[in-house]
């Protein structure tokens, strides 16, 4: 019995590839374009934050023109305070206890309060 | 709730006994913080040696400059209710339109940029005072002066019949040169 034998010429090819067209553009197109945005975000984030520090540098300056203002007002009424304390101790105990070992101005951490007010 | 009452309130804690009358007395600039924003770039354009010696007095006593500075911090509240006496006096309405824009805005000055122009404009020609930030990069334009902000809820937008605005204003000193020459 002769043995079965491809037929002359050979099979024909088979397809085992599937046939679609590849979608969108080519992948070095979107790596490009990919590229692009993302550097014109680093740029405008860039103008962002120079625009930001020198906001920030603005606040700091209209800051720094008033500390001294501030700051005077209300360290004169702390000293008026702070006499007004010793005034009063000197009323009412007849001398100033030195209290810190230090000449340094202490802010008082407690008030003396009436006991009793009128208003 | 507590059947106590409080003790220590803000009404007890008022010590209204005034300086002993070897202090000169000082009038207060009583601004609130938006006035004082408004202006702060004038009081430093005109008080910046006052301030400077008031904030040197202060390093140079530490922990006695409350009473050793007494005297420059007066000339410090001097000098910048000078400010807003002559700002009130000749810009008032300015003024008031920024102050209030900053109220408006949550103190952001960059909102408020077309009232600030008006302001800088009737102060620097009433009184030549001009804001500048100092050490601000030279070669950028001044953030005070850009007609984009970009973080402003909404763009500038020229008033009616004015030319474009272009990239920046041009400083008030600027203005009152350029007619000259």
């Amino acid at each position: 019995m002769p043995q079965d034998m491809p037929p002359v010429g050979g099979y024909g090819p088979v397809q085992y590839k599937r046939n679609l067209p590849a979608s969108g553009f080519r992948p070095g197109t979107w790596l490009i374009a990919m590229g692009v945005v993302m550097t014109y975000g680093f740029y405008k984030l860039g103008v962002g934050i120079k625009e930001q520090n020198e906001l920030a540098r603005e606040k700091m300056w209209s800051r720094i023109h008033l500390i001294p203002l501030l700051q005077a007002e209300e360290d004169r009424d702390l000293v008026r305070r702070h006499l007004a304390d010793q005034a009063r101790e000197k009323e009412l105990l007849g001398e100033n206890f030195k209290v810190y070992n230090s000449d340094r101005y202490v802010r008082p951490t407690y008030a003396v309060t009436p006991g009793n007010t009128t208003k | 709730m507590a059947a106590r009452k409080p003790v220590f309130n803000q009404q007890v804690l008022y010590d209204t006994t005034p300086l002993p009358d070897s202090i000169p007395a000082v009038k207060e600039v009583g601004a609130t913080s938006a006035p004082l924003l408004s202006a702060s770039f004038f009081i430093g354009a005109r008080c910046r040696p006052y301030n400077d010696d008031y904030m040197q007095c202060k390093t140079e006593n530490p922990g006695k400059g409350e009473f050793e500075c007494l005297k420059e911090g007066r000339r410090v509240t001097r000098c910048a209710a000078s400010v807003i006496d002559d700002i009130n006096k000749s810009c008032l309405e300015q003024f008031r339109t920024h102050w209030q824009c900053l109220d408006n805005n949550n103190h952001q000055l960059w909102q408020c940029r077309k009232a600030e122009w008006k302001l800088s404009q009737c102060v620097f020609d009433n009184l030549k005072l001009e804001k500048t930030i100092p050490d601000a990069p030279k070669d950028q334009i001044p953030v005070h002066l850009r007609t984009k902000q970009i973080y402003a809820h909404y763009p500038i937008l020229r008033d009616r019949g004015q030319p474009s605005l272009g990239k920046s204003i041009d400083p008030p000193s600027a203005q009152a040169q350029a007619p000259a020459s």
